[in-house]
C-alpha cells in the first residue's frame, strides 16, 4: 500500500477537491484493502474537527476590532461587584451580627432549647466527606502522592477518588447518598488550581470553589472550616 | 497592544481590567461572530459582552496570562452554541403541537437549516480552552498555516506549494502532520 498516495487521495475527497479519477483510485482502495475504511472515516473526523478549531485559533490572535465604549461600565461594576471586595472579610462582620442577636434572645432561646428541643432531638452526627482528585493534565511523579497525602490526611476517615476524565468525576460529583444524611463533597482539580466544596442534604445544596492561592494544604483547611460552619448546628 | 497584568486582574483592578477588555475583545467578538454571524448576527456583541462579564467570574482560577484568551474564546463559544440551540428549539417548537395550516411564512421559519453540531460543541469551558492552548502551542509552523490554507481557504495542493515557498510533494507531508497533531490534542479524552 503506498500511504502517501492513499493519504492525499483522501485528502483531495474529503475537501471536495479530488478528480473524477483520483475519486475512482481512492475507490479502489478501500475496495481492495478494507481496513483503510476506518482511516479514511478517522481522517473525515480529524477534518471536521481542524475546520472548526482552527477559526476559534485565528480569533485568538485577532486584532482588529474596538470594544464598544457602552459595555466599559457594565463591565467595570461586575468587576468591582466581583473582585472588588474579597469575601474572607464580609465573615466576621456577619459573625458580630448574628453574635449580638444571640445574646439578645439568650435567655429566652436557652429555655426553648432546653425544655422543649433537647429531649425530642438527638445531636447528629457530622458531615459525611467524600473526597476526589481530579487530574486531566497527568502528573509529575511524586507530585501526584504527596498531593493525594495531603487530601487524605485533612479527611482521615473519608472516602478518596483519583480520576483522570471530567465525565466519570461529573457521575461522581452529582451521585449522592440516598437519604437525609449532610454530605460534603471535595474535589481537588490540579488543571484548574481549585477546590470545590459541594453539600447536600441541607435545607438548600451549596457549593464554594477556594482557588489554590498559597498551597494545597492551607486551601483544604479554608474548605473545611466551610464545610463545618455550614453544617454545624 | 500588550496582555494585561493577571495579578491586578484577579484584585480586580480598574486600569487592568479597561486594558484586558481592549485585549480580549477582538478575540471574543471573532469567536461569538463565528457561530453567530450566518444565523443570529444582532447577537454577536452582546454574547461578546456576556462572555467577558463570565470571564470576571472565573478570572481567579486562571494560572498565567496566556490562558485568558483561550478561556474567553471557549466562553464565548459555548454561549454562542446554547444560544443557537436555544433559538433553534424554539422556533422548531419544542414541546408544542402545531396546526398543519400555518402560513407559508411561519412554514419557511421552521423548515431553516440549523447549525450544524460541532465536535468542539460537547466540550465544558474549560477543557475547550485547555485543547485551544494546547494546540497553538503543539502545531508547529507551518502545520497551522497549511491546515487552514487547505480546510478553510479551500487551496489545492499547488496552490498552497506556490504559496509558502515549498515542494508540492511537502504540503500533504505537513497536512498528515498537522492533522495528527491536532488528533492528538482533540480526541485525548474522546471517551470521557
Amino acid at each position: 500500500m503506498n500511504n502517501e498516495r492513499f493519504f492525499d487521495l483522501a485528502m483531495k475527497v474529503i475537501a471536495h477537491q479530488a478528480a473524477d479519477v483520483e475519486r475512482a483510485e481512492l475507490d479502489a482502495m478501500l475496495g481492495s484493502q478494507p481496513e483503510l475504511r476506518a482511516e479514511f472515516a478517522r481522517l473525515e473526523k480529524d477534518a471536521r474537527v481542524a475546520k472548526d478549531a482552527l477559526p476559534m485559533m485565528d480569533a485568538m490572535e485577532a486584532t482588529a476590532g474596538e470594544f464598544p465604549a457602552y459595555a466599559r461600565e457594565r463591565l467595570q461594576t461586575k468587576v468591582r461587584q466581583t473582585l472588588g471586595r474579597p469575601a474572607a472579610k464580609q465573615e466576621p462582620d456577619r459573625s458580630v451580627a448574628w453574635g449580638r442577636r444571640w445574646i439578645l434572645g439568650l435567655t429566652v432561646a436557652t429555655a426553648v432549647v432546653l425544655f422543649v428541643a433537647l429531649p425530642i432531638f438527638r445531636a447528629p452526627d457530622g458531615p459525611a466527606i467524600q473526597v476526589a482528585m481530579l487530574d486531566t493534565v497527568g502528573t509529575i511523579r511524586g507530585a501526584d502522592t504527596n498531593e493525594t497525602g495531603i487530601l487524605k490526611q485533612q479527611w482521615k476517615n473519608s472516602s478518596f477518588q483519583s480520576f483522570d476524565k471530567t465525565g466519570p468525576l461529573e457521575n461522581w460529583e452529582t451521585n449522592w447518598p440516598e437519604g437525609n444524611k449532610v454530605t460534603a463533597k471535595v474535589v481537588y482539580d490540579r488543571a484548574s488550581g481549585e477546590v470545590r466544596v459541594s453539600l447536600h442534604g441541607l435545607e438548600k445544596p451549596r457549593q464554594r470553589t477556594f482557588v489554590i492561592e498559597r498551597d494545597l494544604a492551607a486551601t483544604l483547611q479554608e474548605a473545611n472550616a466551610f464545610i463545618q460552619e455550614q453544617t454545624k448546628h | 497592544m500588550n496582555p494585561p497584568d493577571l495579578h491586578a486582574l484577579k484584585l480586580g483592578d480598574e486600569t487592568a481590567w479597561n486594558a484586558a477588555f481592549d485585549w480580549l475583545w477582538p478575540t471574543v467578538f471573532a469567536v461569538a461572530q463565528l457561530k453567530l454571524q450566518p444565523f443570529l448576527p444582532d447577537e454577536v456583541e452582546d454574547i461578546a459582552i456576556e462572555a467577558l462579564e463570565e470571564l470576571v467570574d472565573n478570572v481567579r482560577s486562571v494560572n498565567s496570562v496566556e490562558q485568558l484568551k483561550p478561556l474567553v474564546a471557549s466562553i464565548a463559544h459555548n454561549r454562542a452554541v446554547s444560544l443557537l440551540r436555544n433559538r433553534f428549539a424554539k422556533k422548531r417548537g419544542a414541546g408544542k403541537t402545531e396546526s398543519l395550516d400555518l402560513p407559508a411564512d411561519d412554514r419557511k421559519a421552521k423548515e431553516e437549516p440549523a447549525p450544524e453540531d460541532s465536535p468542539l460543541d460537547s466540550l465544558a469551558k474549560k477543557e475547550l480552552a485547555a485543547r485551544l492552548q494546547k494546540s497553538l502551542v503543539e502545531l508547529k509552523p507551518p502545520q497551522g498555516e497549511i491546515l487552514s490554507d487547505f480546510f478553510l481557504q479551500g487551496l489545492r495542493y499547488e496552490e498552497i506549494a506556490k504559496k509558502r515557498g515549498l515542494a508540492v510533494g511537502s504540503v500533504g507531508v505537513y497536512l498528515k502532520r498537522g492533522l495528527e497533531a491536532m488528533r492528538r490534542i482533540w480526541e485525548r479524552d474522546e471517551n470521557s
